[in-house]
């Protein structure tokens, strides 16, 4: 395994299903289609009253506010809520997949280009609390569906997300219920969307003056050229004229003006605005409103016309009389505040979803969640802000939001008591169900002794109460949820914490969960642990899985090469290598994607003199370079390469194209090659290294006869060989 | 396959397409998912061969991002084109709504399908779209119209593009069977390798053959039958034996398929491509007779075709349609094919010259409706078909009726598709209208010829008037549209936010003696204003103060308050080079800091002419 290359369809068997079980939605877990078929089964012969299988409490913009007033009560009384999230995809590109070859800083690079691209559809949020008196935990499922609608007014770039097709079809496969989520789905706002939208409020109505208001756009006084337009005007000035000297005789008594028409009675209808007298204007149009309001400024010092923005779209014009100016300025300030009142509620309603949210971290309750790095960068990036560029800063404020956090994931994995108790089966959320919880995930009270030891979970829906539920609904984001947070108090009971005696004790702070709290995986592929309260990130412990299964891999070893020509596999990229690097040179070849590798070195000085040799060669372009091993490598000259640094600095872009080199291109890296920057410490150690490679080029020599005395050897390559010790020693005498 | 959906609110649906279906006339149209679509197949293309025209509609899951991204006036074809690659290669078609139409007399008969459409990895291959975008706001709009997202999604046909099924057909990996063995290298002499190699095969497959041929083969027991097949490692092929030869190379390729031919006329080789290229195995199927052997060759071919068929999906209907070579009616037809050809023809070539003749050999004729609601005067915002529709039904004569024969799918609550239909009885008017008659089509009469001449005309940017209007005196038929060269046009930007292009250009009018000269300003988004210097050569005078030192009075103050400005070019590089910022501003300042903006803006953009509308600097006004 330590030499060979490793393309994705190579691996082998088990590390394939964990690839493919990657490109689903979040974390896949094994669909236990055996256990939900056995679960049928008990729903037939079983007998036991307390089986139930309402379904769980499914929550859209309809029932939104009264579940989360429910809701809310719940989170209150909890001892942990249990999370999971369903989304629209995971990778938004094939070469953003998790690799082994990921550095921590590059892992989060592309937790976070997850999380800014895909859509969250579907949240489950279970409040678990423990009722001393029936000695069990009351579960409170919740699923959410929930869609970003652009509720508020303002302009600005248009909401979008990215849906993975394989997601997709993920997601169907389950069931998923796609009219729920875009026609019903409850919507939100992120803290920093709500701020900006207040801010931008706030500015429009300070900065505005107070006499031209929002509603009264700014018109220009065009003379009126067209002859229908000013015999327009002129009859609205007379009308204006009627009514405000019939106002005026109303007020000294007078008696009630005729309006001459029935039809102009319609379109001047007076009212009363804010206790002053008032026309609202009916079935004009756009055209003539504007005239109209071009007389009413003109002629009259006490008219004021307003257009407001009803509840409906469709807008309604009034023309208010104001006693005076500072009547007039006060009915602008009246009719503006109002305005302002309601952009600010319309904000408010807009938060939606993120009240749940809020209201977990204002509780500070203890979070629970199953392999959950990448659902608290989706909370982060939806309801707090943008991802922090680093993942220190993304640590230390998710641990500030939610001060506890504890993944069940690296819990079952890195603990000795709980592995035995998994039997070393898989740590896949519906595996580790159906192990630490056979009597919920199968749905029957059987007497088996190792069942005496299991902790009661009853589920409260709505009204309907079952110490014995199963919905049937894998893989929804509400079952999930309470999957996860069964799995949770199981492994609680078996860590040997007693909610018996402990119930009024805050379990985050259980001395027993303490070296397992606020511990992640940032990647399950490569086992890199962080610690959200120190913010430190450390090697995998306790679980065999991730011993010794690759070489160490150091960064500074590794250069990335891309654009080669299609179809050159691992192999033959090690071999051209190797023939001038030496043959121990490369310790493995790995593809990012058909498009692009990663090569380690066994010496770090190797990346750059793999870098500086390709690119003297692409300089020089004489027939030598032609013949050179590497030839095979840079045909086409479209071959870049660079070292693993760039491969961090692609990551952060927010573009994703599907091939790594048409992302590279897209990133708008013109160069061919990138030297690794050669510090004075190189030089010096140039000498010394030049006269080693005399010595590798006789060693290279010896290497070919040797090959030429088994006759494996065609003439060709071994020109070739020679070249290479030519070009190595011509290169060398340089310095 | 209907999904059994989980709870209730799934029957909202059916609600709302009820109460639309009330306020709506509605045409029968055939909805067409992945369930009836190969029974369709056959009277869609008897109804495409016969009819005059072929109407399209696309409902997609996104338009522009931005408000800057979208096509405008200002744009030259080169960046309109780019803005449409950027929107197709990003988004999805959900419903391919298509309606061949003929016009008979003063009646347009229309046979409308609309296709739900869902791209779905069928084959495993990372194939037709690893992922797509979706804008929320354009769902939420579908949501509205009672768009049943899981009837798309579910139960939507899935679709390769030309390019991707002979990619495809690669990393399948189906077996291909073998004509005739090429001699030629494998003459040259046997190393002792290839000898061993040949007697380790022969010896095998001649084992693994007598099981089937011996005559003597008694029936085994169950478990002896299945050790056999182990050892032998024997497999079935449908009904026939086969086993699977393992090779390490083409030259073992050509030792098996030797030794095959050689030995043994009842069995036929086949080759499994391996997913990277090359060979992974020969795999040898016994055949009892000549008979059979033809029989199994014809199979072989005729899974093939199915199979192929399968891949295509959706496509089969563009094919139908491009081999049918009837000029195709669109609304928006930029948008349009811009997103037909990035999904069912190829990857969208770089620039609009390549894409018009590559869409040329696929669609040699295509008419927008638009343009020709311009030919016959009328310049104003027409995106949308019933504002159009209701225009024409009170500037026109032109009693033309729809006629759909076919009684449309049963199911009452689907209305979706219903503008393909607008847009056939549209087009149908306009015919009338412009008194356009099929031979004319055929022939080319100028104003087809004009609308079909060079697609450019899909981009509203150089409408083709060959003679002006006659009416030029009525006011609504004079054009609006004012020729500019896009060297007398500079963006500015950097100014404050939320200043009305009324308020920015009184405060240009005293900045600077150019602009005492007529000009204009709009506003291309908040944060970036084009400006038009009506006088030629005025643009270069603005530019190059911007950039003196002795810029002075307001204009200085602007300037020092952060106000930036650059000419076309700069804009055609932020749109090459693929900037696709929120802002304009911002991506016109990414440009102008990129290392590869090159100050000397080429020839090619000096000459470039672009429209400026009056009427919707007015609309941008209001925004």
């Amino acid at each position: 395994m330590k030499y060979t290359s490793l393309k994705p369809q190579q691996l082998p068997p088990i590390f394939r299903f964990r690839r493919r079980a990657r490109t689903a939605p979040m974390k896949k877990r094994l669909p236990i289609t055996t256990i939900s078929r056995a679960l049928t089964g008990s729903y037939c012969s079983s007998t036991t009253s307390t089986t139930a299988s309402f379904p769980l409490k499914h929550v859209t913009r309809s029932n939104f506010d009264s579940a989360l007033s429910s809701l809310s009560h719940h989170i209150r009384a909890a001892d942990f809520v249990a999370i999971d999230l369903e989304m629209t995809g995971v990778t938004s590109a094939p070469w953003r997949d998790s690799f082994e070859f990921d550095r921590f800083d590059v892992r989060y690079l592309k937790v976070k280009d997850s999380a800014e691209k895909f859509a969250v559809v579907q949240f489950g949020v279970c409040p678990f609390h423990w009722d001393p008196l029936k000695q069990s935990f009351i579960a409170h499922p919740h699923n959410f569906f929930i869609f970003p609608r652009q509720e508020l007014p303002f302009d600005g770039p248009a909401y979008e997300f990215l849906c993975q097709t394989t997601s997709m079809d993920f997601l169907t496969k389950y069931q998923f219920d796609f009219n729920a989520c875009f026609h019903e789905g409850v919507s939100y706002l992120s803290r920093k969307q709500e701020d900006e939208a207040l801010k931008r409020v706030n500015s429009i109505y300070q900065d505005e003056p107070l006499d031209s208001c929002n509603s009264m756009k700014e018109t220009r006084d065009n003379p009126l050229v067209n002859i229908a337009d000013i015999l327009f005007a002129e009859r609205m000035k007379n009308r204006l004229i009627e009514w405000h000297n019939g106002l005026l005789q109303d007020r000294n008594g007078g008696s009630e003006i005729q309006p001459s028409l029935n039809r102009s009675k319609q379109q001047f209808q007076t009212i009363f605005f804010k206790m002053r007298p008032a026309i609202s204007l009916n079935g004009f149009t756009s055209h003539q409103l504007r005239l109209i309001q071009l007389v009413a400024r003109k002629h009259f010092k006490d008219l004021v016309y307003l257009r407001g923005s009803g509840e409906n779209s469709d807008s309604h014009h009034l023309i208010v009389y104001t006693d005076s100016e500072g009547d007039k300025k006060m009915l602008m300030k009246e009719v503006k505040d109002e305005q302002h009142r309601e952009v600010e509620m319309k904000i408010k309603a807009a938060i939606g979803f993120r009240q749940v949210i809020d209201f977990l971290a204002s509780e500070k309750k203890l979070i629970v969640g199953h392999n959950c790095f990448l659902d608290l960068a989706h909370i982060y990036s939806k309801f707090l802000g943008p991802l922090p560029l680093t993942a220190e800063e993304f640590i230390l404020s998710v641990n500030k939001y939610f001060p506890h956090i504890i993944d069940t994931k690296m819990l079952l994995n890195s603990n000795n008591v709980l592995q035995q108790r998994m039997k070393k089966s898989s740590t896949s959320l519906s595996s580790a169900f159906s192990v630490l919880c056979p009597q919920i995930a199968l749905g029957s009270k059987s007497s088996n002794l190792a069942l005496q030891s299991c902790v009661k979970v009853e589920v409260e829906v709505d009204d309907m109460r079952s110490s014995n539920w199963n919905s049937g609904a894998k893989h929804e984001a509400g079952y999930d949820a309470f999957m996860t947070g069964c799995v949770f108090a199981q492994a609680c009971s078996s860590l040997g914490i007693d909610f018996k005696h402990h119930s009024s004790e805050n379990l985050a702070h259980n001395e027993k969960l303490q070296e397992h709290i606020n511990l992640l995986y940032l990647s399950w592929t490569n086992g890199d642990i962080v610690n959200l309260s120190t913010g430190r990130t450390c090697e995998s412990v306790g679980s065999s899985k991730h011993k010794n299964r690759y070489p160490k891999i150091l960064f500074e070893r590794i250069v990335l090469v891309w654009g080669f020509p299609s179809g050159l596999k691992a192999r033959e990229i090690r071999e051209c290598i190797s023939r001038v690097l030496g043959p121990t040179s490369v310790i493995s070849v790995y593809h990012v994607d058909e498009t692009a590798v990663f090569i380690q070195f066994s010496k770090a000085e190797m990346v750059s003199e793999f870098l500086g040799l390709k690119e003297s060669l692409e300089r020089s372009n004489d027939p030598i370079s032609v013949l050179h091993p590497f030839a095979k490598l840079l045909e086409g000259g479209k071959t870049r390469a660079a070292s693993y640094e760039t491969y961090k600095e692609i990551c952060s872009s927010s573009i994703s194209k599907v091939l790594f080199a048409d992302q590279a291109e897209a990133v708008g890296i013109k160069w061919k090659t990138k030297l690794v920057e050669s510090s004075k410490l190189e030089v010096q150690t140039r000498e010394h290294e030049s006269l080693h490679k005399v010595n590798s080029v006789s060693e290279k020599i010896d290497d070919i006869t040797d090959e030429l005395s088994c006759g494996q050897l065609s003439p060709d390559e071994i020109v070739d060989s020679f070249c290479t010790a030519k070009v190595t020693r011509i290169r060398t005498s340089n310095f | 396959m209907s999904p059994k959906l989980k709870h209730p609110l799934s029957r909202m649906r059916c609600f709302c397409s009820k109460t639309l279906s009330q306020n709506h006339r509605k045409y029968p149209i055939n909805q067409v998912t992945k369930t009836n679509f190969s029974d369709s197949l056959e009277e869609i293309q008897k109804r495409i061969s016969s009819s005059d025209f072929i109407a399209v509609f696309l409902q997609n899951t996104g338009s522009f991002s931005s408000p800057w991204h979208r096509v405008s006036p200002f744009d030259t074809s080169d960046t309109a084109y780019l803005k449409a690659k950027y929107a197709a290669e990003r988004f999805q078609i959900l419903q391919f709504a298509i309606c061949p139409f003929k016009l008979q007399a003063s009646k347009v008969i229309a046979y409308p399908y609309n296709f739900h459409l869902f791209p779905r990895d069928e084959l495993k291959i990372g194939m037709p779209s690893y992922s797509f975008t979706c804008q929320t706001s354009c769902l939420t709009s579908m949501a509205k119209e009672g768009f049943d997202f899981n009837a798309c999604i579910y139960d939507g046909i899935s679709y390769l593009s030309k390019a991707q099924e002979s990619a495809a057909k690669v990393r399948l990996g189906n077996p291909i069977a073998v004509d005739h063995v090429t001699k030629s290298s494998s003459a040259s002499a046997l190393s002792v390798a290839d000898t061993v190699f040949i007697e380790r095969i022969k010896s095998r497959v001649k084992h693994w053959k007598s099981v089937y041929t011996d005559s003597s083969a008694k029936i085994d027991e169950a478990l002896v039958r299945s050790l056999r097949k182990i050892v032998l490692g024997s497999e079935q092929c449908g009904t026939r034996p086969c086993m699977t030869i393992d090779v390490c190379s083409e030259r073992q390729v050509q030792l098996v398929l030797q030794m095959l031919e050689d030995h043994s006329g009842d069995l036929v080789p086949l080759i499994i491509p391996a997913k990277g290229g090359g060979t992974q195995a020969v795999r040898v199927v016994l055949t009892s007779s000549e008979e059979d052997r033809g029989l199994f060759r014809r199979e072989l071919e005729t899974l093939e075709v199915e199979q192929n068929r399968r891949a295509r999906g959706f496509r089969e209907v563009i094919d139908l349609i491009s081999a049918s070579q009837k000029p195709i009616v669109s609304h928006n037809s930029l948008n349009d094919f811009t997103f037909i050809h990035s999904k069912f023809l190829a990857a969208l070539p770089p620039n609009v010259d390549e894409f018009i003749s590559s869409l040329h050999l696929a669609f040699p004729q295509v008419l927008d409706v638009n343009h020709l609601v311009k030919d016959i005067g009328l310049v104003r915002k027409t995106t949308n078909i019933s504002a159009t529709m209701s225009y024409l039904k009170n500037r026109f004569f032109a009693p033309i009726a729809m006629e759909i024969p076919h009684q449309g799918t049963e199911n009452e609550d689907k209305i979706h598709g219903q503008n393909v239909v607008k847009i056939s009885h549209l087009f149908g008017k306009l015919y009338f209208i412009l008194k356009m008659t099929p031979s004319a089509i055929q022939s080319g009469d100028h104003h087809l010829a004009s609308a079909i001449h060079g697609h450019a005309n899909i981009f509203n940017i150089k409408p083709s008037r060959p003679q002006e209007a006659i009416d030029e005196d009525i006011n609504i038929w004079t054009n609006n549209a004012r020729k500019v060269s896009c060297k007398d046009v500079v963006f500015l930007w950097g100014f404050k936010d939320r200043i009305s292009a009324g308020m920015l250009k009184d405060q240009l009018q005293g900045s600077h003696e150019v602009f005492t000269e007529a000009f204009d300003v709009k506003l291309v988004d908040r944060s970036c204003a084009i400006v038009v210097f009506w006088q030629p050569g005025l643009s270069e005078t603005f530019l190059n103060v911007m950039n003196s030192k002795e810029i002075s009075g307001p204009l200085r103050e602007m300037v020092s308050e952060g106000m930036k400005a650059a000419g076309y070019d700069i804009y055609k590089s932020v749109v090459s080079s693929g900037f696709w910022e929120s802002l304009l501003a911002d991506a016109l300042d990414k440009a102008l800091g990129g290392p590869n903006y090159v100050s000397d803006s080429d020839s090619e953009t000096k000459q470039s002419e672009i429209y400026w509308f009056s009427e919707l600097m007015i609309n941008l006004d209001e925004l």
